[in-house]
């Protein structure tokens, strides 16, 4: 027994013998600065991952599953808005899925009104939130290709597009990861020329992916790619590329984080020059 | 291809040369030149402003061109004619007219950039004059007197390049210039501002570490007694045997102690020496001119300071003066010409901003709540951190009372510790608390700099208390020492009987004498740990903070999950206030401390030096340009105002210990005196004429003295007062000014419109 007590009594003892109180109380202001400057990041992190991992036990479902079980309750089919305006609520009030998110949503539609593509390519359709977005903003006769690689999310993203009343002719969704999809665009889709790419899927595979399409020859001079969270999470290789090859002409938006303030986020935005 | 200087053996055979190849050029040039004249008089028609003066001056130039022809004219006729041109040959009248022609193409030269024409013509006539001139000048003169000027010439042109190179090596021995440039032109004028500050601290430091190295502390090693010689140059028995362990000398014991770099050092001899230094009175004026210069130094800046703000109109047209005078001709160096470019960027970042600013406007009432906010939340901080240090050195008095030798390292160094770690971490939260503000970022790193001053000097303050604390306690022990010495010496006398009286005196090594506790160089040891300890803290943050920081986010964020670059960690940015609240109060423990332990100042020299060259890496190397750069204008004074505080509020504990307690019995140059300023009076009866010790009594009289006081005071009211109109008046001429060219301005447009009117009628 006493020998539990000392044991127990022995971090206490050497932790007063190597460092005096005070000295510890002296790092409080440095622990209270780290806090309040790193905020944003705490409550990100407590919104996207413990507040998750705790529903994920609760319910037994998965989040995106939560969020689709939302959205159909609150939302109007048929109607690409509402779904939209139910997801933004969902995401910044219930729990937090990082989609493209409202602001930085409204510089994509703007972008795509001044282009009006033909042929869009999605990579990374997670559930669906930023292909209806850019479904809506599309021009008669256009087509999308949404690529999601995992079976569960692409099943929600399927029901969530339906939802909105977009048919096949309009959106077509493609399960399976985006390196092997993209090779195939040309042979299996009859695709000749991509006129809008949009990025939203590993920010690891942005570069892989990006240089792919070069490769395939699916860009053509004017085609815009959009790449969401080049910032953070971040995509420095992909930027460090963009620098360097100058195939581009591009520029980065500059927002905050889907559905939290504080956070500084970035959305690049290219076009592809060809080489000269 | 024409010759830059004059050889006198060759010069006839090459001038022949030269002129006959120009003759040929000109005769061939003069035409189109005349073709492009006309064009350029088309142009000219149309613009509207510069109408009146570019046809004067095409109707100038043309009539000289029409001269310059004809004597030209001659010129070649009479090469035609002799066959060869000898200046020698020339009639009088002739030479006279080519003197005349060569001082006006030098006029020309001079007075080239302040003509109306098109670059390309300034270059072309430029050049052509320059031509001219190096071809005819050497040409006047006759026989030996064309030599000699041709000589005066040269001359001329060397002392002129001279002069040039001269500026340049100038600038160059500017210490650190091109690093605080360069700098500048990175990170804006707001960093250099801290640079320059530390570059003109350095400055200071190397006078007063002149004064006392050379005054105080050569001449006690060189002429001084000899270290062992007597007991207070000894280490004592009982150190002996760790006196020149690390341990000890780092914590400045042992025989760092006993040298000239403190203050129990020191002889009381009143002159050592072959040639009588007066020991003493130098380290009392020493101490006190180093005071005395300092204040010196940071008035006179500060008023200097405050004559070039008041001269310059900051507001007016300010982007206007950026776009046309930002770049510097005169850069040759790409490298340079680079860091122009982005400080020319930087400047215009900083000014927009300013103006975006200004134009700002918010909820005043959020605002105003968030910024008293904010400070409620800074003075609860500042007090928790002022008794933490109360406590800590309540604590360590206590230890003190048992003996430090049973207390941990840790325990021991508490209070310097504690102080360094508040010293680093409260800035930081005040920073952080300052974003509630939303101060303009200039207005904001006053405040910020208030705040940490404030800390600063509680903490400073907190430690001179404990200080005071201890000096008591040593005049404790001294009171017990000197009655145990008197003890000791009795017994040894009586110990060598009293009928022995007369032999020779008992000697005792000096080591074994026992001896008082000396509290000078106690309190010298304290600030010299001080700065040891400060200096060390400064350069592991910022070796750990700033270099390790950027390492790990360079070369992890190739295999990390977010962009390190970008987001979270970052790169560290420069802290400007913190760096320079924190030379300015190392400035004013070196001014607390140098009276106590000599060796402060160059301690302090040597920390200066190699911060500057740290930092200056540091920045270039792992620090990113703050988001918001701004411009650093005014915050020198502001600087300046904060050292004119620090250094009146580090004498004050000086002058109290200098006045108030007595110098230790049997250590430093005052010891066995009353008060340490003893010793002027004790030169003034000694060492100088009977009438003038009389003559500084009157002097001292209180009824002469006061009078004196009153005088100072009017005639310091006086110059205020004068000050202040003049200022008045400046202001008043200044608008007037702008009145009067806002007047022409409008005439001027009004003017032109009338020509422009009268032209297309």
């Amino acid at each position: 027994m006493t020998l539990l007590i000392k044991c127990m009594y022995l971090p206490f003892s050497f932790y007063s013998r190597m460092v005096s109180p005070a000295i510890a109380l002296a790092f409080v202001p440095l622990l209270l600065t780290l806090i309040i400057k790193y905020r944003y990041y705490f409550v990100l992190f407590y919104r996207a991952v413990l507040v998750r991992i705790w529903k994920d036990c609760v319910t037994g479902l998965s989040r995106e599953e939560r969020a689709f079980q939302y959205v159909l309750t609150n939302s109007t089919p048929g109607d690409p808005d509402s779904i939209l305006d139910a997801f933004d609520y969902w995401c910044s009030k219930v729990e937090f899925i990082s989609n493209i998110g409202p602001k930085k949503g409204k510089i994509l539609d703007r972008l795509l009104l001044e282009q009006s593509p033909l042929t869009v390519l999605e990579l990374g359709a997670h559930c669906g939130y930023s292909t209806v977005r850019i479904a809506r903003a599309l021009p008669l006769g256009a087509r999308l290709y949404s690529i999601e690689m995992d079976q569960g999310n692409a099943a929600i993203a399927e029901k969530i597009i339906r939802l909105a009343g977009f048919d096949d002719d309009t959106v077509e969704l493609i399960v399976n990861p985006s390196d092997e999809v993209i090779p195939r665009l040309r042979s299996d889709y009859n695709l000749e020329r991509l006129d809008f790419v949009f990025m939203d899927h590993w920010k690891k595979c942005y570069l892989p992916d990006l240089q792919l399409l070069e490769e395939y020859g699916l860009l053509g001079k004017g085609s815009m790619i959009v790449a969401d969270n080049v910032l953070f999470p971040g995509a420095p290789k992909f930027l460090r590329y963009l620098r360097k090859c100058g195939l581009y002409e591009w520029k980065i938006h500059r927002a905050m984080l889907e559905y939290s303030r504080g956070i500084r986020d970035g959305m690049a935005e290219l076009i592809y020059q060809g080489i000269k | 291809p024409h010759p830059s200087h004059f050889s006198p053996g060759d010069e006839d055979f090459q001038e022949n040369h030269e002129r006959q190849k120009h003759k040929g050029k000109r005769r061939n040039g003069e035409r189109p030149k005349n073709k492009r004249e006309n064009q350029r008089r088309q142009r000219s028609s149309k613009s509207v402003q510069g109408i009146r003066e570019e046809s004067q001056s095409t109707t100038e130039r043309r009539e000289r061109r029409r001269r310059r022809r004809g004597k030209e004219g001659e010129d070649e006729e009479e090469v035609n004619n002799d066959g060869e041109v000898r200046p020698e040959l020339l009639s009088p009248e002739e030479l006279e007219k080519l003197k005349e022609a060569v001082d006006e193409k030098k006029k020309l030269i001079q007075s080239l950039r302040g003509k109306p024409w098109p670059m390309k013509q300034k270059l072309v006539s430029l050049r052509e004059s320059q031509l001219f001139v190096e071809k005819y000048e050497g040409a006047l003169g006759k026989g030996k007197g064309r030599k000699l000027y041709a000589y005066k010439v040269m001359m001329t042109k060397k002392w002129k390049k001279f002069q040039r190179d001269f500026e340049n090596f100038k600038t160059a021995c500017i210490p650190w210039e091109m690093k605080i440039k360069e700098i500048e032109s990175h990170f804006g004028s707001s960093v250099a501002s801290y640079f320059i500050f530390l570059r003109w601290m350095y400055g200071i430091n190397m006078i007063l570490f002149g004064l006392t190295f050379g005054l105080v502390m050569v001449p006690e090693a060189l002429m001084g007694r000899p270290y062992g010689s007597i007991p207070r140059k000894t280490v004592p028995r009982a150190e002996e045997a760790g006196a020149m362990d690390f341990a000890v000398l780092w914590d400045f014991g042992g025989y760092a102690q006993y040298s000239v770099l403190f203050y129990g050092y020191y002889n009381n001899q009143r002159a050592i020496g072959w040639f009588k230094f007066r020991m003493p009175l130098s380290y009392f004026l020493v101490g006190v001119g180093t005071v005395a210069y300092s204040y010196m130094v940071v008035i006179r800046t500060m008023a200097r300071n405050a004559n070039e703000s008041g001269v310059g109109d900051d507001n007016s047209f300010n982007f206007s003066w950026k776009m046309f005078t930002s770049w510097d001709y005169l850069i040759g160096n790409p490298e340079t010409a680079d860091n122009k470019f982005a400080s020319i960027t930087t400047s215009f970042k900083e000014a927009i901003l300013e103006e975006q600013e200004s134009r700002k406007d918010d909820n005043i009432h959020l605002t105003r709540f968030l910024r008293v906010l904010a400070n409620f939340l800074v003075l609860c901080c500042l007090a928790g951190s002022g008794y933490l240090i109360y406590f800590v050195v309540r604590r360590s008095q206590k230890f003190a009372l048992d003996g430090l030798e049973n207390h941990t390292w840790w325990e021991r160094n508490e209070v310097n510790m504690v102080m360094s770690l508040l010293g680093m971490f409260c800035p930081m939260l005040f920073d952080v608390i300052s974003a509630l503000e939303n101060y303009h970022p200039r207005v904001a790193l006053q405040w910020q700099l208030g705040r940490i001053f404030a800390l600063f000097l509680g903490n400073l303050y907190t430690f001179i208390i404990a200080l005071m604390d201890a000096i008591n306690l040593k005049r404790k022990e001294e009171k017990v020492v000197k009655y145990n010495i008197t003890m000791w010496e009795a017994s040894l006398y009586n110990g060598t009987g009293p009928e022995n009286s007369t032999g020779p005196p008992v000697t005792i090594h000096p080591a074994d004498v026992p001896r008082g506790p000396c509290w000078e160089t106690m309190v010298g040891q304290e600030f010299v740990r001080l700065i040891i300890s400060d200096t060390m803290t400064t350069y592991i943050t910022l070796l750990i903070g700033d270099f390790l920081r950027a390492v790990l986010v360079r070369f992890l964020n190739h295999c990390w999950c977010w962009d390190l670059e970008a987001g979270f960690p970052s790169y560290s940015e420069f802290d400007v206030s913190g760096n320079v609240l924190g030379l300015i109060f190392n400035q004013g423990m070196i001014w607390m401390g140098a009276f106590y332990a000599p060796c402060l100042p160059a301690l302090n020299l040597l920390r200066l030096h190699v911060s500057m060259y740290l930092q200056c890496w540091a920045v270039m190397c792992c620090n990113v340009p703050q988001e918001r750069v701004f411009k650093a204008s005014g915050s020198n004074n502001f600087y300046m105002a904060m050292l004119l505080v620090i250094l009146f509020l580090s004498t004050l504990p000086a002058i109290y210990t200098i006045v108030t307690i007595p110098p230790s019995f049997d250590c430093g140059p005052f010891s066995g005196k009353n008060r340490m300023f003893d010793v002027i009076q004790e030169t003034l009866e000694s060492d100088f004429p009977a009438w003038f010790s009389k003559v500084f009594s009157y002097a001292s009289n209180p009824g002469l003295v006061l009078p004196f006081i009153l005088l100072m005071v009017l005639a310091i009211y006086y110059l205020q007062s004068t000050s202040k109109s003049y200022r008045e008046a400046n202001v008043e001429l200044k608008n007037k000014l702008q009145m009067v060219t806002q007047r022409l301005d409008n005439f001027v447009l009004l003017t032109s419109y009338g020509s422009d009117f009268i032209l297309n009628a």
